[in-house]
């Protein structure tokens, strides 16, 4: 059940350490500044249990990874995904253990992914601050 | 119902702006913006993933008890049982758009009075999401997923479940085209009840294999959560 050429994980524990873990400054200050939900809605008296952009960062993850999700690892072709699903819950396992580690789920899911966009290349760090300024702006304009 | 406007005392809400939430929508817009993913695929992933949860594994389990040959087809072919609790596995989005991460081969695993089984990810976190929702977070750790196939015993009575020696544990390890859910024994107390009464007593700890159903308990336990402290690159 466990076995076979079905599982096309491989080990989980082989590989050795894969993930580049120097810190990002804006995810640094995000990390120390930012409220994170356990603590806003308890303030708020709200009983969600996860924050209401917890599905949307699911949906980005998952459309990040596209077929890869679904294709033994091996066959996952380089470039066919923005993110392969195995490669970044990797990493977020690798930095979930070290530099966010004090950080609660889903905030440090979400600093992971946004660590390992910035590390691949697929987002860079002041456009994305440049963005979280604007959003920030945006959101407190009413 | 009054008449009478804004009488009624408006839901909580958290009225502020977080850094996190700020910082979900900048790496979504960029990442759109950049072609990595449309909008579009997007607005329509969200919507999927917002209409699931464990509710129609839980009705399974319950048709399943109610109904011998209904259970001898959700063991033999889940794909198939799924769509009698509206979930069509190979049909649904998010297979629609491209990205089929769901699209796959669901094993319905049967316990026994003398077999138990219990359902990990050893790698990441693989999940039957159309029928059971969202993983929750002990689930994706790697302390569970390398524990529970090591001392899979050990890991079940830390979720309250202490079972007799005699009783065989199973672990089943999901992946990308195969994953798993527990159709667990019908507890005792439970005669004559409704398929809703039953589907109530399925949580989602039940259905992964950690708990199991018990008249009167319909909520999963809270689980601390713990760090895997040995790096990934030792030799177990």
């Amino acid at each position: 059940m466990a076995t076979s050429d079905e599982n096309a994980h491989g080990s989980a524990d082989g590989g050795g350490p894969r993930t580049d873990l120097k810190l990002v400054a804006l995810l640094e200050t995000i990390k120390r500044r930012g409220r994170v939900w356990e603590d806003l809605a308890a303030q708020y008296g709200v009983t969600n249990p996860d924050p209401p952009w917890k599905v949307a960062l699911d949906a980005t993850c998952d459309l990040l990874a596209g077929d890869s999700l679904v294709l033994p690892t091996a066959r996952v072709v380089p470039g066919s995904c923005a993110l392969p699903g195995v490669q970044r819950r990797a990493e977020e396992d690798d930095l979930s253990a070290t530099i966010y580690a004090d950080v609660p789920f889903p905030e440090r899911q979400l600093l992971a992914l946004a660590h390992s966009m910035i590390k691949h290349g697929l987002l860079d760090e002041e456009e994305l601050a440049r963005r979280v300024k604007l959003v920030h702006e945006r959101l407190n304009s009413a | 119902m009054s008449n009478k406007p804004h009488e009624h005392k408006p839901a909580p809400m958290v009225d502020e702006v977080s850094d996190f939430e700020a910082l979900e929508i900048a790496v979504r817009e960029l990442a759109i913006e950049k072609g990595l993913f449309s909008a579009e695929d997007h607005r329509r992933w969200t919507e999927y993933v917002h209409s699931l949860g464990p509710l129609p594994a839980a009705r399974l389990v319950a048709k399943a008890w109610l109904d011998p040959d209904y259970k001898k087809l959700a063991v033999t072919d889940g794909v198939k049982a799924s769509l009698a609790v509206g979930v069509d596995w190979i049909n649904s989005p998010p297979t629609g758009f491209g990205t089929p991460s769901d699209y796959c081969n669901l094993r319905v695993l049967e316990d026994t009075p003398k077999l138990k089984h219990v359902v990990v990810c050893t790698l990441c976190s693989c999940y039957p999401r159309p029928i059971l929702g969202q993983s929750p977070e002990w689930y994706r750790t790697p302390n569970y997923r390398r524990r529970l196939v090591r001392w899979p015993r050990q890991v079940l009575a830390e979720f309250g479940l202490q079972l007799p020696p005699d009783v065989e544990i199973r672990v089943a390890d999901s992946n990308q085209k195969t994953r798993y859910m527990v159709l667990p024994v019908r507890p005792a107390g439970t005669e004559g009840w409704t398929e809703d009464q039953l589907a109530a007593i399925v949580t989602r700890d039940c259905l992964i294999g950690v708990a199991m159903p018990k008249p009167g308990v319909t909520t999963n336990i809270k689980r601390p959560v713990h760090p895997a402290v040995h790096p990934i690159h030792h030799d177990h």
